[in-house]
């Protein structure tokens, strides 16, 4: 029914495997029985599950292969296999977001994101790792182990999304849904070498994620090419009136408008980010310098801008989250605080420490960086900057964790809303992934994805693949 | 922020347990939050309106 062999089967793109499913030239059972014979091989070091539904998957092949048989296809990702971050709610499994404190929460009901997925045909193949709660680090103090970087597994993979970073790059499944608060959807990309997008805010409806800041929360596609994401954008965008922070707008057929010409187009790089807020590792560096120069070469105009401060946002973006965040964990931080990892209990009792005043200080002097960015968007079609500053560091030094988490310019984009998406730059001298991020205006997302797809195909780093594995 | 002050704003809050069994953590908690408000600039114009909007509709 498919060319190739079983072996490969694992790096198939999903709009590849769609596009062989639906010509009939590929099984979606034989797809998913190869992911999980991958999963049962791999994910005993990689720990990308907190819980693997193979047999769930299976069954829902074997009804995706009979709707293909009958010529009957849901939509663009029938029978492609997809991981679902725990804090997302899949009904009949359970909802854990990584924590003791939701022991035994099982979902009742698909989150909005989930039932669009499994509508346009997609098969979820479990739930995946996460930082506790979407926030903290990696801990090693909670019923599941953290998940690993698959680049080499004595190195974190970025969060909260981690088992979804880390699956998507080990070639477990295809595509993965992450939230991102404060870059987590974007993080693991770049520590794992694949594509994260952070949609504008309101794009991509949160009912039935459980949610760490309501003002921040985002949900997003993570993938391993720049067109899956956008045939995963395609199905999860669109306005859901039960989710009070969703927008009413067009949304568009990201895929189809990915090859446009980039010729001509503007591009706002923000090198203070790395080169004065944060200082950058140089290979970090000169790796954004070498994108810069390559859309140089497909025809972009690249131009420095500035922004607000790394520092400033940073702060604006922890006031908001931990305080929205402490009327969520109020109660349980009260009452079960040694339930919680270090990390996680750390950052989320900050919240109590936050006044009123100090809440709304922050959301006052969020609209007026917005308006900063916007006239900066005015200016230029697309913004390039750092993701992060450094290569993902040692899982197993609390230290490094420490000093080199905060070192990125993911918030930047959470306080805005605008969307921004990270993916490789290369990879450094000890073969770890670098990052690039681009960021768009709002609703604007064909833009970022065009140009990400452009150094894409211009630096083919879509071939790369965790050697290891 | 003073450890008795730390203690004050933690027991006001509820935190009572923590503080007993994680003071560490209360403590850490306690400066993080210290350092982000140090961050923030206030905004100069008593009429600057804060992120998201108020709005009347659908959400109410």
């Amino acid at each position: 029914m498919r060319d190739g062999t079983l072996a490969e089967l694992h790096w198939l793109t999903a709009s590849d495997a769609a596009r062989a499913i639906a010509a009939k030239e590929l099984s979606p059972v034989e797809l998913v029985q190869a992911l999980i014979e991958r999963i049962a091989k791999l994910d005993p070091k990689l720990n990308a599950f907190i819980r693997h539904d193979g047999s769930s998957a299976l069954q829902a092949a074997r009804q995706a292969e009979a709707e293909v048989m009958v010529g009957r296809l849901r939509g663009p990702l029938h029978g492609v296999p997809v991981g679902i971050k725990d804090i997302i709610d899949v009904a009949g499994l359970p909802t854990t977001c990584h924590s003791k404190i939701l022991d035994g929460n099982i979902a009742t009901a698909d989150a909005v994101c989930v039932h669009k997925l499994r509508g346009a045909g997609a098969i979820v193949m479990g739930k995946l790792s996460t930082h506790e709660f979407a926030i903290g680090g990696p801990s090693f103090d909670l019923p599941w182990p953290p998940a690993r970087n698959p680049w080499n597994i004595n190195h974190h993979p970025g969060g909260s999304s981690s088992g979804s970073g880390s699956g998507v790059a080990a070639g477990l499944f295809p595509m993965a849904l992450g939230s991102d608060t404060g870059g987590s959807v974007r993080n693991p990309a770049s520590c794992c070498g694949i594509v994260g997008l952070k949609p504008t805010y309101g794009l991509v409806s949160r009912r039935g994620v459980f949610p760490l800041s309501f003002t921040l929360d985002h949900v997003g596609p993570m993938t391993r090419t720049v067109t899956d994401n956008a045939l995963m954008l395609e199905t999860l965008a669109g306005h859901d009136p039960l989710d009070p922070g969703s927008a009413a707008v067009p949304y568009g057929h990201y895929a189809a408008a990915l090859e446009r010409p980039v010729r001509g187009l503007r591009v706002g790089f923000v090198r203070h980010f790395h080169e004065v807020d944060l200082p950058a590792e140089p290979e970090v560096t000169a790796a954004l310098d070498h994108v810069a120069r390559t859309l140089q070469l497909e025809g972009m105009e690249v131009r420095d801008v500035t922004l607000p401060s790394l520092d400033e946002f940073r702060a604006i973006n922890r006031v908001i989250l931990q305080s929205e965040a402490w009327a969520i964990h109020e109660k349980w931080l009260q009452q079960r605080p040694g339930d919680y990892a270090q990390l996680s209990r750390r950052q989320l009792m900050t919240g109590a420490f936050f006044t009123a005043g100090d809440y709304t200080h922050a959301a006052r002097r969020r609209l007026e960086m917005i308006a900063e960015v916007e006239a900066v968007l005015r200016e230029v079609d697309v913004l390039l900057c750092a993701s992060s500053m450094d290569p993902a560091c040692r899982i197993d030094r609390p230290a490094d964790l420490e000093r080199t988490y905060p070192r990125q310019a993911r918030t930047p984009f959470n306080v805005t809303g605008h969307p921004a998406l990270a993916m490789m730059s290369g990879l450094s001298a000890d073969g770890l992934p670098l990052s690039v991020q681009f960021a768009g205006r709002y609703f604007d997302e064909a833009t970022v994805l065009q140009v990400a797809r452009a150094w894409e195909r211009a630096s083919g780093v879509d071939g790369k693949h965790p050697p290891i594995l | 922020m003073d450890k008795a002050t730390i203690e004050m704003l933690a027991r006001r809050a509820g935190l009572a347990k923590a503080l007993a069994e994680f003071p560490e953590d209360v403590a850490v908690a306690a400066r993080q939050a210290e350092s982000a408000v140090a961050k923030v600039k206030k905004c100069d114009d008593p009429r600057a309106e804060p992120w998201p909007p108020m709005r009347a509709g659908s959400g109410l």
